[in-house]
């Protein structure tokens, strides 16, 4: 087993473990996300049928209407939401929507040292990004 | 770090409550990530995200806790548009589930103290003074505030605007500060605009052009208010422009300039205008009417009709209309309707027999072929409105 540190910017507080979901695509949130099943639905996006829930979520930051941050809250409140959120930059959408779904997050982490299904670790206070992966 | 006071950090701390706590969080967080010192109070907030159409069922469970934990906007706080005229529900054509979804968003948005202004012009039903900071969202109205009326905002979402409405306060960084909205590149323009739809293929252009960067924008003869509301929504459309500038002092000049021509506005116009050969819709009114632009449509319809098969739908605030009164019904009476509370970007016109629309607003052109899947011509308001009445 490798372990890489990736040290970034703490945005969220908390912290967790889970299986990464690494996307080179930024996310709307509003439009790209199914509430009800986690999954993200918009068109033309890398982890297009993938399911958010229970995972790490990795993205280089969000697009689209502000309004997007109300659907991580409602993931949240419905058990579907991530265990936590990794950006390359953070952007008030995003931020907001971890904050009121109580989402540990981290930015300023170089996603391409993540690979989906790695197990990573996140604390959000330290903002740390921690990578374990089978060699 | 923002210097927090003992009260705010109490806030933070939850010592007033849940709501409290996470719209104070909300600030402080933002405020971080953009380098605030502290946390100013604002004259007003406006909030965008309330047409059940952009906001969605997640937002609503959101609001409604708040509205249970039993909170008040301590700011006065102000509406954008929602998904239908509530006095004229069925012209909009939404299904049961619809408009019952969009009653609760407004009826919980009524318990935290908001006001229901339901429009995206917010400065024509009460003109905030210049210098003082304000927590708006409504990109359309950012622009307007900072470039027209001297005030000072950022260009804040739906949820940061509720929560400063809720704190009263923003954090201080971007536009609140003197340095931060000094212009950063020169715009020459050698065009002729001659009516306020070209202002708005001017700001499309640009805003593509200038990302968040502050224009000082040299070349425009005399610009009416309407022509800079369509510049500034259209600026905040195609780009994250939060202020532009008409004149400043030449000693601090920008060095980066951007020169604009005819060819450049002809191109960006074939980008968001096609040839609509009969138009389902004529539409004005984005950003919503002002009294003067109801009392030109009225001018133009008066002792003419519009015909049989197309709408002509103006979209202004409840207040405007009800300040207009009699330019109304020169308006109602020649054919037209005059819609409160709504727009058609954040409504379902697509639903309700629309395929095309002739609109004399850049930002409409800019929206609508991807928000409501429908073709857009863009005209000069006359135009627009003499194209809607039989010849």
């Amino acid at each position: 087993m490798k372990k890489i540190i990736l040290k970034g910017r703490p945005i969220v507080e908390g912290k967790a473990r889970g299986e990464a979901l690494v996307s080179s695509t930024p996310l709307n949130l509003l439009k790209g996300v199914d509430v009800n099943t986690g999954r993200i639905i918009e068109e033309g996006h890398d982890l297009r049928g993938a399911v958010v829930t229970g995972k790490i979520l990795c993205f280089p930051h969000g697009r689209g209407s502000t309004v997007g941050s109300y659907t991580l809250y409602t993931l949240a409140k419905r058990g579907r939401a991530p265990k936590a959120i990794v950006n390359e930059l953070a952007d008030p959408v995003v931020v907001v929507g971890a904050i009121i779904g109580s989402i540990p997050m981290v930015d300023h982490i170089d996603l391409t040292k993540i690979r989906s299904s790695d197990i990573v670790e996140v604390d959000g206070e330290a903002g740390t990004v921690t990578v374990f992966r089978r060699i | 770090m923002v210097y927090l006071t003992k009260d705010e950090e109490r806030a933070l701390d939850g010592e007033y409550g849940w709501a409290i706590q996470v719209a104070m969080r909300i600030l402080v967080k933002l405020g971080d990530l953009f380098k605030a010192d502290r946390l100013i109070p604002i004259h007003s907030a406006h909030i965008s995200g309330v047409s059940y159409k952009t906001l969605g069922d997640a937002a609503t469970e959101f609001l409604e806790e708040l509205a249970a934990s039993g909170v008040k906007v301590k700011a006065p706080a102000t509406l954008n548009p929602a998904a239908f005229d509530l006095e004229r529900p069925q012209l909009m054509r939404l299904t049961e589930h619809r408009l019952n979804a969009q009653k609760r968003i407004l009826r919980l948005y009524e318990d935290l103290g908001v006001k229901q202004t339901l429009s995206c012009t917010p400065y024509y039903i009460s003109k905030p003074p210049r210098n003082v900071h304000l927590s708006w969202a409504e990109s359309s109205a950012v622009v307007y505030a900072n470039s027209v009326l001297g005030s000072w905002t950022n260009r804040e979402g739906g949820p940061s605007a509720l929560a400063s409405a809720i704190i009263g306060a923003t954090p201080n960084y971007g536009m609140h500060r003197p340095e931060e909205r000094e212009g950063k590149v020169m715009v020459t323009v050698d065009a002729d605009l001659r009516s306020e739809e070209k202002f708005g293929v001017l700001g499309i252009h640009l805003g593509k052009l200038l990302g968040d960067e502050i224009p000082v924008i040299q070349g425009l003869k005399s610009p009416k208010e309407r022509e800079l509301k369509q510049l500034g929504a259209a600026l905040a459309s195609s780009g994250m422009v939060s202020r532009f500038i008409l004149s400043q002092k030449s000693s601090s000049l920008p060095q980066e300039k951007i020169s604009v021509g005819e060819r450049d506005l002809k191109n960006s116009l074939s980008d968001i205008s096609s040839e609509v050969e009969k138009p389902d819709l004529v539409f004005i009114g984005c950003p919503h009417c002002s009294y003067s632009e109801i009392k030109e449509i009225a001018s133009i319809l008066y002792g003419k009709k519009v015909r049989e098969d197309v709408r002509l739908w103006v979209c202004t605030s409840r207040h405007v209309k009800r300040t207009s009164k009699e330019y109304v019904e020169i308006i109602e009476r020649a054919g037209g309707k005059v819609l409160c509370d709504t727009c058609i970007i954040v409504s379902w016109i697509e639903e309700a027999g629309i395929d095309s629309l002739l609109t004399n607003s850049a930002k409409t052109a800019y929206y609508a072929p991807n928000m409501n899947r429908v073709e857009v011509s863009l005209a000069s308001l006359r135009e627009c409105v003499e194209k809607a009445c039989e010849s």
